[in-house]
């Protein structure tokens, strides 16, 4: 009779892990709400990373066609209109290219119960009394093209412009609540006379003279405060990191008490996988092929765990409106058209999650099955 | 419809006269396009950027105008079999404007705090009210025209 081939290695790890299949199938209750806790902590660690990582890259997609330097005028330490006569004069600083005054501001919509960004763009397509509206500006006011579009002005009377056509957006958190208009309905509606602009955007071509620029700024316009766009960039990092941090703060009971119960289960062995193991050995199975055993069971659970969490967790970002999260990362949702995020899947994030929760109970899982694998079988079964 | 052709006629005619700065500016270094003389990647510093044009049509890029002028001091040494004659246009990347200059028409601030990719730098601009502004604001030394530019002022930015 021809000896059967021994099995390859690979072979070798399928007949363990189908080993390990039925054996964790054998302790379905136990196991399933281990999974299901994990899967809720990765769920919710995922959740917020995921939701910080789509903000941030859709407010650094809106500082890219952010103005190198933003000059404002404060009085009193309050932000103030700025004269049109500083347009020239701040174009004449030796390293800036361009200087444009720009008109814009914040109009609480009553029956809309949100606040719209309007803006007069640099070149206004649309006629004297239209309006180009963003589309969650569209949805909350139920707006389509050529409907009127009715706003309180300054002085308490109501001009009714028309909508000229929705953007179409490649980012909504950037145009969802955008309404574009023509100069003159600007300082119709919000009462501010000609040659006065809310601030004045510079093009510096060499971003190495930026701090010089502003720096000459503030020498020769005492009453300006010149930004930054490095600044801005750092300010939305820091409320977005200390937003991100408080949450994960919150999360870090849950994560505290599943990592006990994790390491609980998988640093202790109970009796009956002391049992199996002992079992395993007296049948002939090597220490190596127990701790294979061991670590595809602590793989299969933490693995699928982990792909399940983080599915859910793209779904509860992207798909639907993260109504767990939103109201504490989105800050201002309250008084905002709702839009939805651009989904973003960094390999840096999901390798960073992969690490802090498989790695370690794949770990966890070994040490105990290592201990109890290289005692004697009859002593482990006895005991 | 005469006119117009004959208005073609003198733009190609100009185009074909005068292979310049317009030319040169349109172009720019590929990611694979290194400095003859430092070795350095030149797309990842589009503010430095310099160019020498050759007769026979090829570029060599630069990374800041000290390492162009290092190359124009004895081009041999670094591309084998080059000449001073073979070199028809030298373009500078303007500090202000961030554009390509003629470089020999621009002038030059050594000495300021602004370094460039290779350190110490002969700083670019289109205009002497420019250089002496930049050369204010910056802490520079002396303004300087292509001409000026030998090896003392090169050996003194190392």
């Amino acid at each position: 009779m021809k000896r059967p081939r021994p099995p390859t290695w690979l072979e070798r790890q399928r007949y363990l892990l189908d080993f390990t299949l039925s054996s964790l199938g054998r302790r379905k209750g136990k196991n399933l709400a281990l999974a299901a806790l994990y899967t809720l902590v990765v769920f919710a660690l995922a959740s917020v990373l995921l939701y910080t990582q789509a903000l941030r890259s859709e407010a650094m997609r809106i500082l890219e066609g952010a103005p190198d330097l933003v000059v404002q005028r404060v009085v009193a330490g309050r932000h103030d209109l700025i004269p049109g006569d500083r347009v020239e004069r701040l174009s004449k600083i030796r390293g800036v290219q361009e200087a444009r005054g720009r008109l814009w501001g914040y109009y609480y919509d009553a029956s809309a119960r949100a606040n719209l960004t309007f803006l007069v763009p640099d070149r206004f397509w649309g006629k004297p009394g239209e309006v180009v509206i963003g589309e969650g500006v569209a949805r909350t006011r139920l707006a389509v093209p050529g409907e009127p579009f009715p706003v309180l002005a300054a002085d308490g009377e109501v001009v009714v412009l028309k909508v000229r056509e929705t953007i179409p957006s490649f980012s909504e958190l950037v145009s969802s609540d955008l309404v574009l208009l023509s100069e003159p309905d600007f300082r119709r509606l919000f009462g501010i006379p000609p040659g006065l602009f809310t601030d004045i955007a510079l093009t510096v071509p060499n971003g190495k003279e930026v701090s010089t620029v502003a720096a000459k700024i503030r020498g020769q316009m005492p009453d300006t405060r010149p930004i930054t766009r490095a600044e801005i960039t750092r300010t939305y990092e820091a409320i977005l990191d200390w937003r991100s941090g408080l949450v994960v703060l919150v999360l870090a009971a849950a994560l505290l008490s599943f990592g006990i119960v994790a390491w609980d289960k998988a640093s202790g062995l109970s009796a009956d996988e002391r049992r199996e193991i002992g079992v395993l050995k007296a049948i002939g199975w090597d220490t190596s092929e127990v701790l294979a055993m061991k670590v595809w069971e602590g793989a299969v659970i933490s693995l699928s765990a982990f792909l399940a969490g983080l599915l859910l967790a793209y779904f509860h970002v992207f798909v639907t409106p993260a109504p767990l999260l939103a109201p504490v990362l989105k800050g201002w949702s309250t008084i905002y058209p709702e839009f939805r995020l651009t989904p973003v899947l960094n390999p840096f994030i999901v390798s960073t999650l992969f690490l802090l929760t498989v790695v370690p109970y794949t770990v966890a899982t070994v040490v105990p099955a290592w201990r109890a694998a290289t005692t004697d079988p009859d002593e482990v079964m006895r005991s | 419809m005469k006119a117009s052709r004959f208005t073609w006629a003198v733009a190609a005619l100009l185009m074909l006269a005068t292979p310049g700065i317009a030319e040169e500016a349109a172009k720019r270094p590929s990611a694979k396009d290194k400095c003859p003389v430092c070795g350095m990647f030149v797309s990842k510093y589009p503010d430095w950027t310099a160019t020498v044009a050759f007769q026979d049509g090829s570029v060599a890029w630069f990374d800041g105008a000290k390492d162009l002028f290092k190359f124009l001091v004895d081009p041999g040494r670094f591309v084998p079999g080059r000449k001073p004659a073979d070199i028809r246009v030298v373009t500078v990347t303007d500090y202000y404007a961030v554009k390509p200059l003629d470089a020999r028409e621009a002038y030059f601030v050594v000495g300021s705090d602004v370094f460039g990719p290779m350190g110490k730098e002969l700083v670019p601009f289109g205009k002497r009210a420019e250089a002496d502004e930049f050369l204010r604001d910056h802490r520079g030394k002396r303004v300087l025209r292509f001409n000026d530019v030998n090896r003392a002022v090169l050996d003194g930015l190392e």
